[in-house]
């Protein structure tokens, strides 16, 4: 990721958008770049291709589950402007609590506008507003955020199939792991009794239902409180929730 | 506080996007058909991942098939066959997956989408076929499956079939929402005690921080629990979460 961090800081530089010679794409030729490029640990060269496709100008590929996280992990390949990402990493985290879970599963492939910030830079010719859809590869959710020239229209059903393709090419392993070890930083039995709870029981009919004592279940869930860094028991299972634990 | 800003005009744009909604299951029938005609395909089903926690509790259930009254263990044999590695594949992949039949002339071809489409292991069912995998989220995912004697299909007709996928699932999942909330909905107090409880905070912090006295939120949180048909207010926020109404 940072190769591509660099990259997009020289391309912020040039603050060109980059021709558009292949805007007229055929969905054959999309496709058989993707198939050259497919598993291959870098996936800007098919981020390339499904934005060239489209007519878009930049792409990034994010991922919502590390949004409220510090630091710039989340981006999982991007050829924006460097300041404009870091810029605009606030925004999309206020954007992105705001609405609910399931909001969000009803919004599956559908493109939204947004507009950027006043203050920022935008590249030479480049929209202010710019487009983004999400997407689920397994647990991990991920957004696709384009820009494109002012005054461009982006094709509604290339975006759809765009979305789809990204998905397809994102499914390929190396991109979205990491959460999903994250996850298993909690052992079997922890996860046990965190579904349990989310189902009402007490330590006491956990207790019963696994066959161990109620002190053991306390532990294990003292030691899941420590693991997740949260408070109280309600918090820990809130987190166990939110992040499709149980 | 996350729970109370903009959630209106959240829900109104959202409504503008999504235009066609549906009335009840059945609307969905025809549009199934529509799908399972453009691949020349016999039947369909929409299979969901039900249960939640550990991998070994979910399992797929049956919602929609039209295999008819004739074929009752159709939509078990594919379950029998496939159900663990479709449950796994939904996991981590978006990938359509294929299968073959039991006879060598039962096959399910994509010629210029190999890459793209996953194989499931061949002659385990009569008929061959295709399963589209759906994650929207927490909640609502699944397959839909088409089987035939023959599949081919090209990458163009697996996109648009898939997208199509998609908005079914959307659509299936919105009659469930509108189905739970005919149930009593949760008022604005008792959302923001249990976002808060959810949070972290102990019931003498959310009083603080609302205003209120403790016994208030007290209550707030055990009419949340009955509304929620939970017994405890840990089983009402995990309820709340995936329902939607705290984030």
């Amino acid at each position: 990721m940072d190769m591509h961090m660099l990259h997009a800081t020289r391309r912020d530089s040039e603050a060109v958008i980059p021709t558009i010679a292949a805007r007229t794409m055929t969905r054959d030729q999309l496709i058989l770049r993707l198939t050259d490029v497919a598993g291959s640990p870098l996936i800007h060269s098919g981020l390339r291709a499904l934005t060239d496709y489209l007519g878009a100008s930049h792409y990034m590929l994010a991922r919502c589950d590390l949004l409220q996280e510090s630091g710039l992990d989340f981006v999982m390949s991007s050829d924006w402007p460097f300041d404009l990402v870091r810029r605009l990493a606030s925004d999309l985290v206020s954007t992105y609590v705001r609405t609910t879970e399931f909001e969000k599963c009803l919004m599956l492939f559908q493109p939204s506008f947004s507009v950027l910030p006043d203050d920022v830079t935008l590249p030479e010719g480049s929209s202010r507003q710019y487009c983004s859809l999400t997407f689920n590869v397994g647990r991990t959710r991920l957004s696709l955020m384009l820009l494109y020239r002012d005054g461009f229209i982006l094709s509604p059903e290339r975006l759809r199939e765009v979305g789809l393709l990204t998905g397809y090419f994102a499914s390929f392993g190396h991109c979205v792991e990491g959460k999903g070890e994250r996850s298993f930083e909690l052992t079997d039995r922890e996860l046990e009794c965190l579904f349990w709870i989310a189902e009402g029981k007490t330590s006491d009919e956990i207790a019963m239902i696994l066959g161990i004592s109620r002190n053991t279940i306390n532990n294990y869930i003292t030691s899941v409180m420590r693991k997740t860094a949260t408070k109280t028991r309600s918090e820990a299972i809130a987190f166990a929730v939110r992040n499709n634990l149980v | 506080m996350k729970y109370a800003p903009d959630r209106s005009t959240v829900s109104r744009e959202l409504k503008m996007t999504r235009v066609h909604r549906i009335s009840s299951r059945s609307d969905l029938f025809p549009r199934l058909v529509a799908m399972q005609k453009l691949m020349d395909a016999q039947n369909f089903a929409i299979y969901r991942v039900a249960g939640s926690g550990l991998p070994s509790r979910l399992h797929l259930v049956c919602e929609l098939e039209n295999w008819g009254p004739g074929n009752l263990t159709a939509s078990k044999s594919i379950v029998d066959a496939y159900g663990e590695d479709m449950l796994e594949h939904i996991e981590k992949s978006l990938l359509p997956l294929m299968w073959n039949g039991i006879d060598d002339d039962r096959t399910a071809e994509a010629i210029d989408f190999t890459q793209f489409t996953q194989r499931l292991k061949s002659k385990m069912l009569p008929c061959a076929g295709v399963a589209f995998p759906v994650r929207l989220g927490t909640v609502g995912n699944g397959f839909v499956v088409f089987t035939a004697n023959f599949i081919d299909l090209t990458s163009e007709l697996i996109i648009d079939l898939h997208g199509r996928s998609c908005q079914i699932m959307m659509d299936l999942l919105s009659l469930d929402e509108r189905r739970s909330s005919a149930v009593e909905s949760l008022s604005e107090r008792e959302i923001a005690c249990l976002q808060l409880a959810g949070d972290g905070r102990i019931s003498e912090e959310i009083a603080e921080k609302l205003g209120l006295s403790v016994h208030t939120v007290n209550a707030y949180l055990g009419s949340a629990t009955i509304k929620l048909d939970s017994v405890n207010r840990i089983q009402a926020i995990a309820k709340s979460i995936r329902l939607g109404y705290i984030s």
